[in-house]
C-alpha cells in the first residue's frame, strides 16, 4: 500500500527539478519510519541502457546532421543517466541487486491501472517518449485470488509520437516544451481547426490503425536545437517568438490559435480512433490512461464520449512523476507477487501543512491572524469568498501530481470575468487566454455542467473538460472558457471534507456551490508545500486571505505594507 | 581602471541590436532566477526582519526581470529581420548579475548568505554601470540600467548593514570567505567550460572518424523498420533486474 509520494520539486522548490530526488526519498522513508536498509527494493521507472540505446541509434541514423547534438547527448547520458543503478546504490547504500527497473510505459500503465478502482481494464499510455515506446496499449486485471497482471500488447515506437507532435507545436507556438502544453490546449479554444489538413500531412495513419510521423517536417529526432524543420515552417508560416504576446485580434494571433486548434483536433481524433479500436478488441467497459498525453482533458473527454468505454480512469499524476508510484506498485504486485490491495482513491500523499507555523510567521510580521475551529473557519472563508476576496487554501497532505485538487489551492468566486482577469494579472501573472478551473461537490456537478456518463469520475482529478450548462455560463464567467467549457473537479465529501463543507457554505451564500480553484503557486514556481511557502506566496501576490490548517491570515492594506517597506528601509539605514 | 579598459569591449558587445536584445532577455532570466532564490532564502531564514527584506528584494528582482524582458522583447520586435533569441550573446565579455547561481541556500547561514548577496550585488552594480555608460545610443535601454542600478545600491546597503547586524564579530571574515569562494567558483566555471570544450572536441572527432560506418548501417536498418503497431513480447518485461 502506498505510504507517501512527493515530487522533488515540491521540497527543493526548483520547478521541474531533475536532480536525483534525495529529499523526496528521505521524506518518504521518514514517513514510513524506516531506513533504506529496510527496503526490499528501490525501483527506477525506466531502463536507462535502453534509453541510451535509443539516443545513440538516433544519433547514428541522423549522421552527419547530428554532429552538433551527438557530443551533448553523450555527455548528458554518460555523465550520470546511464549509471542509475550505481547512483541509487551509492545514495541509499543499497546493494545493486536490490535496484530494479521497470520500462517507462510499463510504469505509466501500472500507475494508471493499479491505482484505479476497477478489476479489469484496457490500458492506453501515451507521452513524448520513454525508452523507445511513445504509445502502448494493453490489459490489466486483478484476479479474485489477489494476483494482478499488466500485459502490454502493442506499441508505437520513437520517433513516431503523438506527444512529440504536440510538443513540436508547443515549441512552434513559442511555449516551453514539457511545460507549455497546457497553454496550447487553452489557446486551441480561441482558434478554428482550419489547418487540420496541413497537420494531417505531418501524421499519416497506418493501415493497422496506428500512425507514423512524416519525419521531413521534424528535427526533434536529429538535433537538440529545434523540434521542427524548414518544411514545417513552409507549411505553417513563421514560428511565434516566445517574447511576443499573442494578440488574438490580429491575423497573426489568430493563425497561432488556429494552429493550436488544428493540432488539438488531430490529437483528439487519433486518440479516439485508437481507443475505439481498443474497446472493440477488448470488449471491456473500463479504460485506464497514463502518460503526459493523458493530461489533455479535452482529448480525455472526447475519448469518454466517443470511444465506447463507459469509464475512463486517469490518475492524479499521469505524467512522469506518477511513474515512480507505478514502478513501485508494479514491483510489489507483479514482481514480488503480493496480493492486490485497493489504493486509496485520492491524490493526497505528500507532507501535511502545519497551521501553527503560519500563525508564528504572521505574528512575527504583524499580520492579522486568527486561529479558528473548523466551522468558524469555513464560515469566515465563505464570507470572504462571497465578498470577492481571493483565498490561499492549504490543508492536510500535499497533492501528488501537477494539479491542485483542493489541498494547495487558490480559491475565488467563479462568477465574474473580472475575477479571472484579476487572477491572471495580479496573482498568477499569466496569459489572458488561459482558463481557470471550477470545483464543485459531486452531487451538484450535473446541475451546472453537462457531464456524460462517467464524466464525474473523470473529473475527480480534474482530468476532463466538459461544457458548462448554457444557462449558467454568465454566472460562471470566471471559469467558463471561450468555448463554453471548463476543466472541472468534482469533489466527494470523503476526499476533502473541509473543502466540501466550504463549497456548501459558499453555496448557501451565493446560491451556487461552485468555486474557482487554481494551483497555489506563482509563475515559474512549484506548487507550495509548507505553510512558509504559502505565506511567502501570499505576501508577494494579490491573495487577500491565507488559510493553513485552522489558521487564517488577512493581508494588511497596501498602505500598511508600504509603511512596512519604509520601516524596513529605516531599520536598514540605522 | 578596469572599467575604462573594458569600455571599448563593452561598447562593441552592446552595439549590435540583436545581441543587445538577447543579452537583456538573458539578464531577465537571471534576475527571475535570483528572485526565486531570494524567496527561498526568505522562507528559510528564522529572522523576521531578514524575511521581509528578502521578500522585498525578491520583488525587486522580479521587477528587474520584467524591465529587462520588456526592453529585450521591444528590441527584438523592432528588428527588421527576425532574430533568434538564442544566438551569440558574448556572455564571457559582458556578464549580467550572477545572482545566487550554484549556491545551495539551504546550506547557508544568514551571515554567509548576506555576505554573498552583498558582493554579488556589488559586482553586478559595477557591471551594470559599465553597460549604462556605453549605451548613450540607446536611451531606453540605458534607462532600464539606471533604474536597476538604483535598486542595486539599496540592495548593497541593506545586505551589508544586515550582515553587520547578524554577524557583528565575523562579518569581515565572512566577506573574505565569499570573495575566495567566488574566485574558486570562477575557476571552476572556467575549468568546466574548458573540460566541456575538450570533451566536445574529442566526441566530435570520434563521431566523424568512428561512427560513419555505424551510421550507414543504422540508416539501412531504419529504412527496413516497420511503422505502425509493433507487438510487445511477453519476455521483455519478465525481469526487473535488467537495465536494457
Amino acid at each position: 500500500m502506498p505510504i507517501a509520494a512527493v515530487q522533488e520539486e515540491r521540497l527543493s522548490r526548483r520547478k521541474n527539478d531533475a536532480a536525483f530526488p534525495l529529499l523526496a526519498i528521505e521524506w518518504c522513508l521518514d514517513q514510513a519510519g524506516i531506513g533504506p536498509e529496510s527496503l526490499d527494493a528501490a525501483v527506477f521507472y525506466e531502463r536507462p541502457m535502453l534509453k541510451f540505446d535509443r539516443i545513440l541509434t538516433c544519433a547514428l541514423r541522423a549522421f552527419p546532421r547530428s554532429w552538433r547534438a551527438f557530443p551533448k547527448a553523450m555527455k548528458n547520458s554518460l555523465g550520470e543517466k546511464v549509471w542509475v543503478r550505481g547512483v541509487i546504490s551509492s545514495y541509499l547504500g543499497l546493494p545493486a541487486r536490490k535496484i530494479l527497473f521497470t520500462e517507462h510505459h510499463q510504469s505509466h500503465a501500472a500507475a494508471a491501472f493499479l491505482t484505479a478502482p476497477t478489476r479489469r481494464a484496457a490500458i492506453l499510455t501515451a507521452d513524448g517518449v520513454g525508452e523507445w515506446t511513445t504509445l502502448s496499449i494493453g490489459l490489466g486485471s486483478r484476479r479474485l485470488d489477489g494476483a494482478s497482471s499488466i500485459t502490454l500488447l502493442r506499441e508505437i515506437r520513437f520517433p513516431h509520437s503523438l506527444g512529440m507532435l504536440y510538443s513540436t507545436f508547443t515549441a512552434y507556438l513559442g511555449f516551453a516544451v514539457n511545460e507549455g502544453e497546457y497553454k496550447v490546449m487553452g489557446l486551441a479554444s480561441f482558434g478554428r481547426p482550419t489547418l487540420v489538413d496541413q497537420v494531417r500531412r505531418l501524421i499519416r495513419r497506418t493501415p493497422d490503425g496506428a500512425f507514423a510521423l512524416e519525419l521531413d517536417y521534424f528535427e526533434f529526432h536529429t538535433t537538440v536545437q529545434r523540434s521542427y524543420s524548414s518544411r514545417f515552417i513552409d507549411l505553417f508560416g513563421p514560428p511565434r517568438s516566445p517574447y511576443e504576446p499573442i494578440d488574438l485580434n490580429t491575423a497573426e494571433g489568430r493563425r497561432f490559435a488556429d494552429c493550436a486548434a488544428s493540432v488539438q483536433r488531430v490529437l483528439e481524433d487519433t486518440l479516439v480512433d485508437i481507443a475505439r479500436a481498443l474497446r472493440q478488441e477488448t470488449g471491456l467497459p473500463d479504460l485506464c490512461m497514463g502518460g503526459g498525453v493523458a493530461l489533455n482533458g479535452v482529448a480525455n473527454a472526447r475519448i469518454l464520449a466517443e470511444s465506447g468505454f463507459e469509464r475512463l480512469f486517469v490518475p492524479p499524476a499521469p505524467g512522469d512523476a506518477g511513474c515512480a508510484l507505478g514502478a513501485a506498485l508494479y514491483a510489489d504486485r507483479i514482481h514480488f507477487d503480493n496480493p492486490d490491495r485497493q489504493v486509496p482513491d485520492h491524490p493526497f500523499w505528500g507532507p501535511a501543512v502545519d497551521g501553527s507555523a503560519l500563525a508564528r510567521l504572521a505574528h512575527e510580521d504583524g499580520q492579522l491572524c486568527d486561529e479558528l475551529d473548523d466551522w468558524e473557519l469555513i464560515d469566515r472563508t465563505a464570507d470572504d469568498l462571497a465578498a470577492g476576496r481571493v483565498v490561499g487554501w492549504m490543508e492536510g497532505a500535499l497533492e501528488f501530481g501537477p494539479r491542485a485538487l483542493g489541498h494547495r489551492s487558490i480559491l475565488a468566486a467563479p462568477h465574474a470575468a473580472e475575477m479571472r482577469d484579476r487572477l491572471n494579472r495580479d496573482i498568477k501573472y499569466r496569459e489572458e487566454f488561459r482558463p481557470f478551473a471550477p470545483i464543485v461537490p459531486i452531487e451538484a456537478a450535473d446541475r451546472y455542467f453537462e457531464l456524460p456518463p462517467g464524466g464525474a469520475r473523470l473529473a475527480r482529478f480534474m482530468s476532463g473538460v466538459f461544457s458548462v450548462r448554457p444557462e449558467w455560463r454568465t454566472r460562471l464567467a470566471a471559469i467558463t472558457h471561450i468555448d463554453g467549457t471548463a476543466r472541472l473537479q468534482t469533489l466527494e465529501r470523503s476526499m476533502a471534507p473541509r473543502l466540501h463543507a466550504l463549497l456548501e457554505s459558499y453555496g448557501r451564500r451565493s446560491g451556487m456551490p461552485v468555486l474557482l480553484n487554481t494551483s497555489f503557486n506563482l509563475a515559474g514556481e512549484p506548487i507550495v508545500n509548507r505553510a512558509v511557502e504559502g505565506y511567502s506566496t501570499f505576501r508577494r501576490s494579490g491573495i487577500d486571505i491565507l488559510v493553513a490548517g485552522g489558521t487564517r491570515v488577512v493581508k494588511r492594506a497596501s498602505s500598511a505594507a508600504q509603511k512596512e517597506k519604509i520601516a524596513c528601509s529605516r531599520s536598514v539605514a540605522r | 581602471m578596469t572599467r575604462i579598459l573594458l569600455s571599448p569591449l563593452h561598447r562593441w558587445v552592446w552595439l549590435d541590436t540583436a545581441r543587445r536584445a538577447r543579452k537583456l532577455l538573458r539578464f531577465a532570466e537571471t534576475e527571475a532566477d535570483g528572485g526565486r532564490d531570494l524567496v527561498r532564502a526568505a522562507e528559510l531564514t528564522p529572522d523576521p526582519l531578514l524575511r521581509r527584506l528578502f521578500l522585498f528584494h525578491a520583488r525587486d528582482e522580479q521587477r528587474h526581470a520584467e524591465l529587462f524582458r520588456g526592453r529585450g522583447a521591444a528590441l527584438l520586435h523592432a528588428l527588421s529581420a527576425p532574430s533568434s533569441p538564442t544566438g551569440y550573446r558574448a556572455d564571457w565579455l559582458a556578464p549580467g548579475e550572477r545572482g545566487l547561481d550554484e549556491l545551495r541556500i539551504e546550506e547557508l547561514e544568514d551571515g554567509a548568505l548576506l555576505a554573498f548577496l552583498h558582493l554579488s550585488e556589488k559586482s553586478a552594480a559595477m557591471d551594470f554601470a559599465s553597460y549604462r555608460d556605453v549605451l548613450q545610443h540607446d536611451p531606453s535601454t540605458r534607462a532600464v540600467f539606471e533604474e536597476v542600478l538604483h535598486d542595486e545600491a539599496y540592495h548593497m546597503n541593506y545586505t551589508l548593514s544586515q550582515l553587520v547586524r547578524v554577524s557583528p564579530q565575523r562579518h569581515q571574515l565572512l566577506l573574505w570567505r565569499v570573495r575566495l569562494s567566488r574566485l574558486w567558483k570562477g575557476y571552476l566555471r572556467l575549468a568546466l567550460a574548458l573540460a566541456g570544450a575538450i570533451s566536445g572536441l574529442i566526441l566530435t572527432i570520434l563521431y566523424f572518424t568512428l561512427l560513419a560506418p555505424f551510421g550507414y548501417f543504422a540508416k539501412r536498418a531504419a529504412r527496413r523498420e516497420p511503422t505502425g503497431w509493433l507487438p510487445v513480447s511477453s519476455e521483455r518485461n519478465a525481469s526487473l533486474d535488467r537495465q536494457y
